[in-house]
């Protein structure tokens, strides 16, 4: 190989990321350029011209990647000032998926009554950790479409002041979350009017026996969860009609959520809450679903908050 | 080691913000890369092949330059020159760097 050979192949490299229509024009373009700065090295050099020369030369000019695209505008997909958020959306939804599938995986094997470690593993990499990949494909997505409605529409992306004392999803949400309450109240005082509601007193005997209440849940958690729930009520009903939130009913509020949280724990912990083990699992799960998200909300609020102070 | 990486990173910085008018500074008659590239260096403006070239191709793109074929004494050669937007932007960015060097100056001095 001889120093044009390097030359016509790193043209040529270069060429094919280029689009059809300038593709020849810049090559031999280029190639006149390349061919003309290493005649001049190699008389600088006080020898001819070879490969070893060529390769240097064309290492110092850069991959022929970068360099066909430094002869196009720059298209960026994600924003390099939503760089971080993307890395941190990624890593955090991986690890949530991966985790949930690792237990996932290891509930598998202990279901059908066998358990080692290589099957394990192998459940947890093909039905989690590869199709896993969704989401960051879906990040792309998001963040690529953000960005590029930004720059298409500069002043959807224009920032506007949030008040702290503002109610997230407004009045709505909050009048929603009302109905939320009560509805849980409904069903804690007493989850067969479930069926009733929705069979017309039809269903079977089974089902009002799954959702009957054991006699410790009633004497020991049901009070203190009924208390919270309906303590919550005065609460959003007060903001509703203020449409804000004060500092103290965001703290009372929060305290609130905390310790309903706890209450469930306690539930879930304590023992059987539903007479049929299977409803009483269907119900503690939901019971742990809601306690996770809570406190997931709780700390991603922590995580967000800002207090200014000297350093 | 790191102060160097740093002051290597930052004067990058400076220059690239003056590539753009540098070039179109030597455009005012035809040249092809390569002569452009020498002129620069010889005026103390030294470009990167790798940087100067496709940006002569992204400023014809944006209407900056005018180009054509040329072959005189040599191979056939690209030769590239300012059109009149270029011109125009040229006068624009030569007026706002003298108002932005001499601001530095001033800054600068007080020191």
């Amino acid at each position: 190989m001889n120093a044009n050979d390097v030359i016509e192949s790193y043209v040529t490299d270069v060429a094919l990321q280029l689009p059809r229509r300038q593709r020849n024009d810049v090559a031999f373009e280029l190639r006149a350029l390349l061919n003309e700065e290493l005649q001049a090295r190699a008389e600088a050099a006080g020898r001819g011209a070879d490969a070893a020369m060529a390769t240097e030369f064309l290492g110092a000019f850069g991959r022929p990647a970068e360099v066909a695209a430094r002869y196009r505008p720059t298209l960026t997909i994600i924003d390099p000032a939503d760089g971080r958020s993307f890395l941190r959306a990624t890593v955090i939804g991986m690890a949530v998926i991966w985790i949930l599938g690792l237990v996932g995986s290891l509930r598998q094997p202990i279901d059908s009554g066998g358990w080692d470690l290589l099957s394990v593993a192998g459940h947890w990499w093909g039905s989690a950790v590869i199709p896993s990949l969704w989401w960051p494909g879906m990040l792309v997505v998001g963040f690529g479409t953000a960005a590029w409605v930004r720059r298409r529409w500069p002043q959807s992306g224009a920032w506007k002041p949030r008040a702290g004392d503002r109610i997230e999803g407004g009045r709505t949400a909050l009048v929603l979350g009302l109905i939320g309450i009560v509805c849980g109240i409904y069903v804690l005082i007493e989850p067969r009017w479930l069926l009733d509601v929705v069979w017309d007193g039809r269903a079977a005997p089974a089902a009002y026996e799954a959702l009957t209440y054991t006699e410790t849940f009633r004497q020991r958690q049901a009070p203190w969860l009924l208390a919270l729930l309906l303590l919550n009520i005065p609460i959003l009903a007060t903001v509703v009609v203020q449409g804000r939130w004060s500092a103290g009913m965001r703290r009372f509020a929060t305290a609130m959520g905390l310790a309903t949280c706890a209450a469930m724990v306690w539930t879930i912990v304590d023992g059987p809450v539903l007479m049929t083990p299977s409803g009483d699992g269907t119900a503690k799960g939901l019971m742990g679903l809601i306690v996770a998200i809570s406190l997931l909300g709780y700390a991603i609020q922590a995580y967000r908050r800002v207090r200014p102070a000297p350093g | 080691m790191g102060d160097a990486d740093a002051f290597g990173k930052l004067e990058l910085e400076l220059r690239r913000g003056v590539v753009v008018l540098a070039t179109l500074s030597q455009l005012r008659g035809a040249r092809y890369g390569y002569e452009l590239r020498q002129a620069l260096a010889d005026r103390g403006m030294p470009i990167e092949e790798g940087t100067l070239y496709p940006l002569l191709r992204r400023l014809e793109t944006q209407g900056l330059l005018k180009s054509e074929w040329k072959i005189e004494d040599g191979p056939p050669r690209r030769y590239y020159s300012l059109n009149g937007d270029g011109r125009k932007l040229l006068k624009r960015l030569t007026d706002a760097w003298r108002g932005l060097n001499g601001a530095m100056d001033r800054l600068l001095q007080e020191d």
